[in-house]
């Protein structure tokens, strides 16, 4: 019997070894993972992040044993740094892949809304409601990143907006440091840079992102938003016509000074010049904005409040923050998701993120603490800031995402941009805004 | 001649003789008996492996997932050509593709022959500092992407910026909104085009010109060129093939633009930068469509393929010199 192997066969039989090939990953990743689930000892948590803040305090919380004391499991900690949203998209191609996924995983806000659609946060992400039942309504910003109302991620800050300002500047031209409205502040912006070409706060005029959020951040302080709890858009609202209104009002006169972005080299150059004297932004922005940029103007900013609007609202806003979400049906979910308690819904764990990163508390009674009640802020000029953040807290608008967020932010930039340029109508950028959102969305 | 002693018969090269057969032929291993037929491709497998790992799968991939829609996780959904008929009604897409047909545009008539003109400069005789001109021009290949963001988005700012103080310094106006003005934003885009490629593309053209021979110059000059004739009728026959190449790449890149659109503007103010490259990012990326942003990437395949080709036809590419 003669057994020629033709070419025709051999390649044949070849490409079927590719396929296999293949296919042996793809079908590795269906099946369930082997390993036993680690329920106490010795135990290495893999976290995946993009700021060394939570690096630091991670490996506070686990080296200084105060934190895990008392836990079955003893901790070692793994990292991973890559981009805000790098870290989305190889964690999902993970999940397809091998399931090598993180234990834990840090997500900025604005890419929450990536995991909101198709049941990926349901698949990926343990379900959080267990863990913050018992802090029942003391748990802030969890709308965020819940999907269904169900909460998949903590947020590792509060990200209260407040209003910074250069209180030598206030002083030198009196301006009264307890304006109580933004039409107030705003009427004597107008003569502040008419006078001396210095502005009290800022909006964007580059990239969508930046132009979306300064807007939000307005708008969620009047009482306005762009989603509610089910995802439906509520943009379409008198509140975000007069935010817009006031905003381009604000650029027109000088009141608000038009910057590519909050954090670049420009907004650097307005803060160094001095034509910047104060700007809404959250805490955050102490650290990342001011002492980065301005670190010779230390102890001549103060912070406050914001100003009311005067047709209602809150007394504060909030814009960004990064959310940690535990991996669910993985060998280290039980030990993860145990770490995360500890270090995010404890006193003591939040005490260390402040002092670790500056990340303000998630507990609301924290804000009487008297431990923190007593910190003092250097830069601030020896300001006691959770005075402020304390008020702030006590009346913080609740701010929603859905999976279209990104596409509004995309729809909406433009329009708000013509807007603050004077070449649209408020109205009419929101109406167009949404317009686009509302074809968008529908793929 | 040596052939009839060291080659052996055919039929026994291809049967080969065995020394030492253990058994029948059925007893034989299944190795032994196919080894001589499989032995060549094994030996070309690794690359038609990887050939198929690398290229051919993620083509086939790319072009099954443009007819899904599929949010990256879970099984993706059989849409068919769902995605490429929203796509052709997609203002944002339309807008990419006429930002994108800009750059190209832009590059192949300014960029390109600007490189040329340099690379004619440095190539002068007697030109001193030759070498720290050709790095300066080269430099901004090299610089950090985060530099450029900086340093650019300092130099166009309207109200700090140096482009605007210049202007004003110079002639009294200087209120250019250069990245918040939709068609600023496009032209702070081109020339950042031009200043970050002319450098590279003078590279080409310079190792052209220096393979030009100094004769025909001197032939020209012998009869009557002056400095124009001799550019138009010794410089430019003589580097078309170079051309021809550095225009068929940068057609190429270009339609692919994504890096200096996403690092000066992310594509705003608005969608007035927005690139293809861009859109499919977002789409895949930001918004998880990654069936339309597969989608996308194959028109973009198909529209780059086909000016490429029609390119390359044009200028003569790979057709030997007669």
């Amino acid at each position: 019997m003669t057994s020629e192997v033709g070419r025709r066969s051999v390649l044949r039989a070849g490409a079927g070894a590719g396929l296999a090939l293949l296919a042996a990953p793809a079908l590795a990743g269906c099946g369930s993972g082997s390993a036993r689930a680690v329920t106490e000892g010795p135990v290495q948590i893999s976290m995946w992040t993009h700021d060394p803040g939570y690096i630091k305090t991670f490996q506070s919380a686990v080296r200084g044993k105060a934190l895990t004391k008392g836990s079955q499991f003893d901790y070692r900690m793994r990292f991973t740094t890559a981009a805000g949203t790098d870290i989305v998209t190889r964690m999902m191609a993970q999940a397809v892949a091998d399931g090598d996924t993180p234990d834990l995983v840090g997500m900025i806000i604005d890419q929450f809304p990536r995991v909101m659609g198709a049941r990926i946060a349901q698949n990926l992400f343990v379900d959080l409601s267990e863990t913050v039942r018992p802090f029942d309504g003391r748990l802030l910003k969890l709308a965020p990143y819940s999907v269904d109302r169900i909460p998949y991620g903590l947020d590792s800050d509060n990200s209260v907006s407040v209003l910074y300002y250069r209180q030598d500047v206030f002083d030198r031209y009196r301006i009264p440091e307890d304006v109580d409205t933004w039409q107030e502040l705003a009427r004597i912006g107008e003569r502040l840079h008419e006078q001396h070409r210095i502005s009290l706060g800022m909006v964007a005029t580059g990239d969508n992102g930046s132009i979306v959020n300064a807007f939000l951040q307005f708008l969620l302080q009047r009482g306005g938003g762009a989603f509610d709890a089910s995802g439906g858009l509520t943009l379409d609202s008198p509140e975000a016509v007069e935010v817009l209104e006031f905003m381009a009002r604000g650029v027109r006169t000088g009141f608000l000074m038009a910057l590519p972005d909050p954090y670049g080299s420009a907004c650097a150059a307005a803060l160094k010049s001095g034509r910047l004297a104060a700007t809404v932004m959250p805490n955050w922005y102490n650290v990342y904005g001011l002492q980065a940029n301005v670190p010779e103007q230390k102890e001549k900013w103060r912070i406050r409040t914001l100003p009311r609007f005067s047709g209602g609202g809150h007394e504060a806003s909030t814009l960004g923050g990064t959310a940690f979400c535990v991996l669910k049906d993985k060998p280290n979910t039980q030990a993860a998701l145990e770490l995360l308690r500890r270090v995010y819904l404890t006193r003591e764990g939040q005490l260390l993120r402040y002092r670790s990163g500056g990340f303000l508390p998630t507990l609301k009674p924290l804000y009487e603490d008297a431990e923190l009640r007593g910190i003092t802020d250097d830069y601030l000029g020896g300001q006691r800031v959770f005075d402020v953040y304390g008020r702030a807290v006590a009346d913080l608008p609740i701010f929603y995402q859905a999976p279209g967020m990104q596409i509004l932010i995309d729809v909406l930039g433009g329009p708000v941009l013509s807007a603050l340029q004077g070449k649209t109508s408020a109205a009419e950028a929101i109406k167009s805004g949404i317009r686009a959102y509302r074809q968008q969305v529908k793929r | 001649m040596t052939d009839s002693v060291t080659t052996r018969p055919r039929h026994a090269a291809r049967t080969g003789p065995a020394p030492r057969r253990p058994g029948t032929p059925a007893e034989r291993s299944w190795w032994n008996r196919h080894q001589r037929t499989l032995a060549p491709y094994v030996f070309i497998s690794p690359f038609y492996l990887l050939y198929g790992l690398f290229l051919l799968v993620p083509v086939f991939v790319g072009l099954y997932l443009s007819c899904t829609q599929w949010a990256g996780l879970g099984a993706p959904r059989w849409v068919g050509l769902r995605n490429y008929r929203d796509l052709l009604t997609d203002h944002s897409f339309w807008t990419s593709v006429q930002n994108t047909t800009l750059y190209v545009v832009f590059t192949l008539c300014v960029v390109v022959p600007a490189a040329l003109l340099i690379a004619q400069a440095l190539n002068a005789r007697g030109l001193r500092g030759r070498d720290l001109f050709r790095l300066t021009y080269f430099m901004p290949v090299v610089i950090s992407p985060i530099v450029i963001t900086l340093v650019f988005g300092l130099i166009f700012d309207r109200q700090f910026g140096l482009f605007n103080a210049t202007l004003h310094a110079l002639f009294g106006f200087g209120g250019v909104d250069w990245l918040g003005e939709p068609a600023w934003a496009r032209v702070s885009v081109v020339i950042l085009v031009l200043w970050r490629w002319t450098g590279y593309l003078t590279i080409f053209f310079l190792a052209g010109l220096q393979n030009v021979p100094r004769e025909l110059y001197e032939a020209a000059a012998l009869d009557g060129a002056g400095p124009v004739r001799r550019f138009w009728d010794v410089t430019l026959p003589a580097l078309r093939p170079v051309t021809a190449f550095v225009a068929v790449t940068v057609l190429v890149n270009t339609a692919q633009i994504f890096d200096e659109p996403f690092l000066l503007t992310q594509g705003g103010p608005g969608e007035s930068t927005l690139s293809v490259t861009m859109f499919i990012f977002r789409a895949g990326f930001q918004r998880q469509q990654l069936g339309y942003a597969a989608a996308a990437g194959v028109l973009l395949f198909v529209a780059v393929f086909v000016l490429g080709q029609l390119a390359m036809r044009v200028l003569g590419v790979g057709r030997s010199s007669r």
